[in-house]
């Protein structure tokens, strides 16, 4: 059986020999080489815009400007996956830094540099705003004229009688929890290469997204789907940063301005940071419960800063911004609102566990300031209020598969959270901590495979789902063989390619396995099916008695009548046989009042560590941490348990470390030294890993779930040693420093 | 193109003649020049080793070293590793314990592994810290690229180089 087996990643040996083409590694003749002029300031008019000097500059072949979108024929400058609110290249106004206002294909990089210095721009500085919740208020300057207040949407969950729930409640705590913008830094850069020919764009992309890409691109350029074809390498890491679309439209035009030769543009490290980030997120956060535990009431406000554009902003808060800061909880009454602000910093996007990391930060570490304040053990008030299955979330949907309680009781049970320990005297004290989450994947999508059987034994999975390190070709493959009975090893996975295989949403959200495997197990019915009815009259027996097996057909209950499938194809004249699969999922909340599906499916994952703090220099050590998630029905056991440790690998660094410094806008980091992530160094002594396997769950995608509880586990941990608690992210000894000496 | 010079690279075991200006990074000679794409461009400030090259058998980040620099020095890339189709016990090992994701680190990861393993008689945690702390893996394999070092750490003790 293919599936519930731990084999190597089908291009092990190309990985390990460094032979995996990335992005960067794609050679094409005559390749030009792009690059970006940015601007220098957070919000500025364009007064004027020389391009003139750089194109004097030998090997400097096209420089783009926003006077290019005034030609006829040309594209829209503006694009967005949810409103029209970008420019592919500044026009008139710039609103943050690192904006492109121009881009220039030359020769070679250093003729592109040399370029990129000499186009004169002249700014008028403007009034500018950072923080979502300063820029909210309704005399803070505007980022987009058309948006006073920069509130660009607010979306509301309504659930129960808030103010019966407060009522009810023997105790109110309300506090405020912030999380800062933070880098994906995926070790490849972002990078694209973009061709036009006869009409007809071909953009190679490490993106997440390939028909989104698409999408797009045609809308832009105002062309047929068709006319766009989208291919995508493997990805060194995405984490959705490369997710929806980031500098595809910027590249294509440079490149039809170009004419026929492929331009390349791949981002320097400095520019990641500019280039998209995690929310800003302000969110306060009020709960009602009584004396023994039970929670009666919640109300969240979560301001979450978006940057310059909205990008996938608007379609996350109708759903994610709400659902994602409750908690798993059975709450009687549950109000969130959620706005999505406009500010002066750069777009901020997808991000691995996308506002649960955010949300559970803050209703976790709320949980454990609860039970403090109750003098409750933080575990037996989170047993009292966990989902349990058939319980109803605050969106009005019943709850079937849930495992909360289970993951964080193994979670606990890891570092032995029943065990009495020593909490320590002198300058190093010891805690525990622990924290649960609860996340939608996306509530309305499709994914479509095609599978092809070759007449020389080899099957096809045709497939948009992106390969960026999780494994997803391979827990696809292992799919597709269980599904078939055919041999792994025959299994050869096709695409990303738009002009290649079918439609698929995206590789984000945690979807792909779960998603693009149910299309799989269809496609593979089908393909079953026609096998049957094709094999059956060459055995001269009714369909319903064949069965697909190995690399043929044979008669139920007679395994010695069999027949090879490349001689069922050669006796009906067929190269191959080929069936499709569709998988969708349908849902989307009520926009007034957060009521309706959010999710087909809820990621569930738990955390709980052991700290140690030392008072004099507030520095934390991680001494043992346990990631505990419901994995449902698992493919490929190995590839789950390197998910699970990277999430919680990520998740240490969010929690700990990670924060891009802005100073009026300027980022002060954006270099990997003053951005640190995490290394082996940084690891916990103990790292464990817990799968809850359910051989007759749903299969569940897990590369986000016990993400988000690390930073609230941690911090938990630390309120626990030291009796300090740590509302704003990350979690610096600075700050554990300050806050013990009274600051 | 000024100041153009020849360099002589020894490289997996093969010397290469390249035109270059001394300034040229190696990276970008090993890359662009000599197709050799295993090495691989992170941070470009020698911090997260995805660039990471032997050089008389020590891991350097080529990101920070000029062509100028390394003008008859023997250079060893994951390409000149193992030989012949069979893979190095390393890269062997990196497979058997599922020791990357996205592997855009892995040949880094392995180079600083191979270094360790021929100059490091006693793998201690400080040795495995201080060899592997210089190479960055964000999709966060750590815990297998560990086991990985370690299994082939105990292989080499049993008897194999």
């Amino acid at each position: 059986m293919a599936i519930g087996r731990s084999v190597p990643v089908r291009d092990a040996e190309a990985r390990v020999r460094g032979a995996v083409a990335y992005l960067a590694d794609l050679r094409l003749p005559g390749m030009l080489t792009a690059k970006i002029v940015r601007s220098p300031f957070p919000h500025a008019r364009i007064r004027h815009l020389d391009p003139r000097p750089a194109l004097r500059i030998p090997g400097v072949v096209a420089i783009l400007t926003a006077e290019d979108f005034n030609r006829p024929g040309a594209p829209r400058l503006f694009y967005g996956v949810d409103r029209k609110d970008q420019p592919v290249v500044a026009r008139d106004r710039v609103r943050y830094v690192g904006e492109p206002v121009a881009a220039i294909a030359a020769e070679t990089p250093e003729a592109a540099e040399e370029a990129a210095q000499a186009i004169e721009v002249e700014y008028e500085e403007l009034p500018a705003v950072f923080d979502p919740l300063t820029a909210a208020k309704p005399e803070a300057p505007r980022v987009h004229e058309d948006c006073p207040g920069n509130v660009f949407l607010h979306t509301r969950l309504r659930h129960g009688d808030l103010e019966a729930g407060f009522a009810a409640a023997d105790l109110i705590v309300e506090e405020t929890y912030t999380t800062p913008p933070a880098c994906h830094a995926a070790l490849e850069p972002h990078g694209v290469i973009a061709q036009w020919a006869d009409g007809r764009l071909t953009v190679w992309s490490a993106t997440q997204a390939p028909f989104v890409v698409q999408e797009t691109l045609a809308e832009l350029f105002g062309l047929p789907r068709e006319a766009v074809r989208v291919i995508v390498p493997p990805l060194g890491g995405g984490y959705g940063g490369k997710g929806y679309v980031r500098l595809e439209p910027l590249t294509a035009v440079l490149a039809w301005k170009v004419g026929g030769r492929p331009v390349r543009l791949i981002l320097e490290r400095s520019e990641e940071f500019v280039t998209l980030t995690r929310h800003a997120a302000w969110i306060r956060i009020r709960t009602g419960v009584r004396r023994d535990g039970t929670l009666t009431a919640r109300q969240v406000e979560v301001y979450w800063g978006a940057g310059a554009y909205a990008d996938i902003t608007p379609r996350l808060l109708r759903s994610a911004g709400l659902v994602r800061v409750v908690g798993p909880y059975r709450i009687p009454a549950v109000h969130v609102d959620a706005y999505g602000v406009y500010t002066n910093l750069p777009p901020a996007g997808p991000f691995r566990g996308t506002m649960s990391f955010e949300g559970a930060w803050a209703y976790e570490s709320h949980m454990d300031t609860i039970a403090h304040a109750l003098g409750m053990d933080p575990l037996e008030l989170r047993r009292r209020n966990l989902l349990r299955p058939g319980d109803r979330f605050c969106t009005g949907e019943v709850i079937e598969e849930a495992f909360f309680w289970e993951c964080l009781e193994a979670a606990a049970r890891h570092v032995g959270w029943d065990q009495p320990y020593e909490k320590g005297e002198g300058m190093r004290r010891r805690g525990r901590g622990l924290a649960v989450m609860m996340k939608s994947t996306l509530p309305r999508s499709r994914s479509e495979c095609r599978l092809v059987l070759r007449a020389d034994g080899v099957l096809e999975l045709h497939t948009g789902t992106v390969e960026m390190g999780q494994g997803a070709h391979t827990a696809l493959a292992q799919i597709a063989a269980a599904e078939t009975e055919i041999p792994l090893e025959r299994v050869q996975v096709i695409g990303p390619d738009t002009a290649q295989v079918p439609y698929d949403a995206t590789t984000s959200a945690s979807r792909a396995t779960s998603m693009m495997g149910a299309a799989i197990r269809e496609a593979a019915a089908r393909l079953k099916e026609e096998m049957r009815r094709r094999a059956a009259p060459l055995l001269e027996v009714d369909p319903e008695e064949l069965i697909l097996q190995g690399a043929g057909v044979t008669l139920r209950g007679r395994p010695e009548v069999w027949i090879a499938w490349e001689e069922v194809l050669r006796r009906h004249g067929l190269e191959a046989l080929e069936a499709h699969g569709v998988f969708e999922t349908q849902g989307g909340l009520d926009p007034e009042t957060g009521q309706g599906i959010a999710s087909p499916h809820w990621h569930q994952g738990a955390g709980a560590c052991e700290v140690e703090v030392d008072i004099e220099t507030g520095k934390v050590r991680i001494l043992r941490y346990c990631a505990a998630a419901y994995a449902g029905r698992v493919i490929n056991p190995a590839l789950a348990t390197l998910q699970n440790e990277g999430n919680m690998v990520f998740g240490l660094g969010q929690a700990l470390m990670e924060q891009i410094f802005f100073d009026q806008g300027q980022p002060l980091n954006a270099n990997m030294s003053d951005y640190q992530i995490p290394s082996l160094r940084d690891l916990p002594e103990v790292l464990e890993s817990v799968l809850l396997e359910s051989p007759e769950g749903s299969i569940h995608g897990l590369g986000e779930m016990t993400l988000p509880p690390v930073a609230p586990a941690i911090a938990n941990a630390i309120f626990d040693a030291v009796g300090v608690r740590i509302r704003d992210l990350p979690i610096t000894p600075e700050k554990i420093w300050r806050a013990l000496h009274g600051e | 193109m000024a100041n153009r010079e020849r360099f002589a690279l020894h490289v997996n075991g093969q010397i290469h003649v390249v035109e270059a200006e001394p300034t040229r990074r190696l990276l970008d000679v090993l890359r662009a020049d000599l197709g050799l794409t295993s090495v691989r461009e992170g941070c470009g400030i020698g911090v997260c080793g995805a660039c990471t090259v032997l050089m008389g058998g020590r891991p350097v980040s080529s990101c920070l070293l000029l062509v100028s620099q390394v003008h008859h020095q023997e250079i060893v890339t994951v390409e000149g590793l193992g030989g012949n189709g069979v893979l190095h016990p390393v890269q062997q090992a990196f497979i058997e314990h599922f020791a990357f994701q996205c592997a855009y680190c892995t040949p880094g990861f392995i180079l600083s592994t191979v270094a360790m393993l021929e100059k490091e008689p006693d793998l201690d945690e400080q040795v495995l810290g201080e060899y592997l702390s210089g190479n960055l893996c964000r999709c966060g394999s750590y815990l297998h690229i560990l086991k990985a070092v370690r299994t082939v750490a105990r292989g080499r003790q049993h008897g194999f180089s």
